[in-house]
C-alpha cells in the first residue's frame, strides 16, 4: 500500500504539473462496514496509487473516479459496500449500509489562451486571471502584445499567430478564446488549434462571419467534428455590450463547459420547483 | 481550485516526519462559504494552511483538528451556519460536513 508521503507527493505533482488525478478518500461508512475511514486512493487515467480495501467497492470507485476526471468535479458520492452507486437523499437514508467517498479532481490550473490583445482580449485575460487561470495572450502587434498593457499575471507572446500557436502546448485543460482584430486572423488561428483537443475553443464574430470561417475550414478538410465543437459566436447570451461584459459572457461560457450547469438564472430553478407539476 | 499550498505543506511535514491534521469539506447544504473539497491543514503547533471558510465555523474545525492530532481518530464534524451565533446574522446560512483526519508519513 502506498504511504501518506507518496500520496502527498503525487497530489502535489498533479496540482503543479499534471496529469490530472482523481483523489478518492473514504469519508464515511455505516457502522459495521469493514473499511478504514480516511483511506486514500489516487486514480489516474491508466493506473492507481494506494487502495481503499479492494473488492467490488474499490473497482466501482475506480471506474467512477476515472470517468470523473474529464469533468473536473469535486463531490462526495455514496456507494453500497458491494459497489453500487446510491443516488439521492432518500436512497441514501434508506440504504442498509453505505460508504461515502469524496472524489476530487486534482490538476494544474487551467490555461486560458487568448488570441488577440485588443480591448476584448485584455478584459478576457483579466477575468481569467481573476478566476485563477494561467493566462497567455498572443498578438502580432507590439502595441497589443507587451507586458505593460496587461496589469495582471499573463504570459504575453508577440509573434506570428500561426507559428506561435503551433508551438503552444494545448491539452484538454487549455481554453482558447479567439478575439483577434479580424476574422482572417481568427480563421488562421482556428485552423491551427481546432483539432488539438482543447477543453474549449470559442471564436468571436457575427453569425454570418463565423459561419463563413467554419465553411472555409470544412472545405479545406478540417475534421467536421472538431469544427462542430467550436463555440461561435462566442459567449453566453447576457446582452453583453462592453469588452468587460463580453469577457463575463465568455468566461461564463467557459465555466459552464468546465463545471457543467444549466446556464439559467438560479431563480428560474426556484420557479420550476415552485410551480405545480403537471 | 488547486490546493498546491496544502499539498506542499503536507509533503513538507511528512518529509520532516511530522503529522498533520487535514480538514476537508465533504458536503455542503445551502449557502456555505466554501464548497466540497475545500481544505485546511493544521500543524501540531496550531498554525494552518488553506481555509474552509474563514470565520464561519473555522475555529470549531481547527479545534477538532487539534483534537484529531492528539487522539488520531478521523471524524466528521457538522458545522451549522444557519443559527446566528453572536446575535449577528451570518452571510452564510448553510450546513457543512467536514471530514477531519490525522495523517502522517
Amino acid at each position: 500500500m502506498a504511504n501518506a508521503t507518496e500520496i502527498a507527493r503525487a497530489l502535489l505533482t498533479a496540482a503543479r504539473e499534471g496529469p490530472a488525478v482523481a483523489s478518492c478518500t473514504v469519508m464515511g461508512a455505516t457502522d459495521g462496514v469493514d473499511i478504514s475511514l480516511g483511506a486514500k486512493m489516487l486514480v489516474y487515467a491508466d493506473s492507481e496509487l494506494g487502495d481503499i480495501g479492494g473488492g467490488a467497492l474499490e473497482q466501482a470507485v475506480i471506474d467512477f473516479a476515472r470517468a470523473s476526471i474529464p469533468k473536473h468535479i469535486v463531490q462526495t458520492t455514496a456507494f453500497t459496500p458491494s459497489g453500487d452507486l446510491v443516488e439521492g437523499r432518500r436512497a441514501i437514508e434508506s440504504a442498509d449500509a453505505i460508504v461515502e467517498i469524496l472524489v476530487e479532481i486534482v490538476e494544474p490550473a487551467a490555461t486560458l489562451l487568448v488570441v488577440g490583445g485588443g480591448h476584448v482580449g485584455l478584459a478576457v485575460g483579466q477575468l481569467g486571471a481573476m478566476l485563477g487561470m494561467e493566462v497567455a495572450i498572443i498578438d502580432d502587434r507590439q502595441d497589443y502584445a507587451n507586458e505593460d498593457r496587461f496589469p495582471y499575471e499573463a504570459k504575453v507572446i508577440c509573434g506570428d499567430f500561426g507559428e506561435e500557436l503551433e508551438q503552444f502546448p494545448i491539452t484538454a485543460n487549455t481554453f482558447i478564446v479567439l478575439v483577434s482584430r479580424g476574422h482572417k486572423v481568427d480563421e488562421l488561428a482556428l485552423r491551427t488549434v481546432a483539432e488539438r483537443g482543447a477543453g474549449y475553443v470559442g471564436m468571436i464574430g457575427s453569425k454570418r462571419r463565423t459561419r463563413t470561417v467554419l465553411q472555409h475550414l470544412a472545405e479545406e478538410g478540417l475534421d467536421p467534428e472538431a469544427l462542430d465543437k467550436v463555440f461561435t459566436p462566442i459567449g453566453l447570451d447576457i446582452g453583453a455590450e462592453t469588452p468587460e461584459e463580453i469577457a463575463v459572457s465568455v468566461l461564463g461560457e467557459i465555466i459552464l463547459v468546465r463545471r457543467g450547469g444549466g446556464a439559467q438564472p438560479m431563480s428560474e430553478y426556484g420557479r420550476l420547483l415552485a410551480s405545480p407539476r403537471r | 481550485m488547486p490546493h498546491d499550498e496544502v499539498y506542499e505543506a503536507m509533503s513538507e511535514s511528512f518529509e520532516r516526519g511530522a503529522p498533520i491534521a487535514l480538514a476537508t469539506v465533504a458536503q455542503t447544504l445551502g449557502s456555505t462559504p466554501r464548497k466540497t473539497g475545500a481544505k485546511m491543514l493544521v500543524k501540531p503547533d496550531g498554525s494552518f494552511v488553506g481555509t474552509i471558510g474563514g470565520g464561519c465555523g473555522e475555529a470549531e474545525v481547527w479545534q477538532e483538528a487539534m483534537d484529531a492530532l492528539d487522539d488520531g481518530d478521523a471524524r466528521m464534524v457538522t458545522v451549522d451556519l444557519t443559527e446566528p451565533v453572536d446575535g449577528e446574522d451570518k452571510i452564510c446560512g448553510g450546513i457543512m460536513r467536514i471530514f477531519v483526519e490525522r495523517l502522517e508519513a
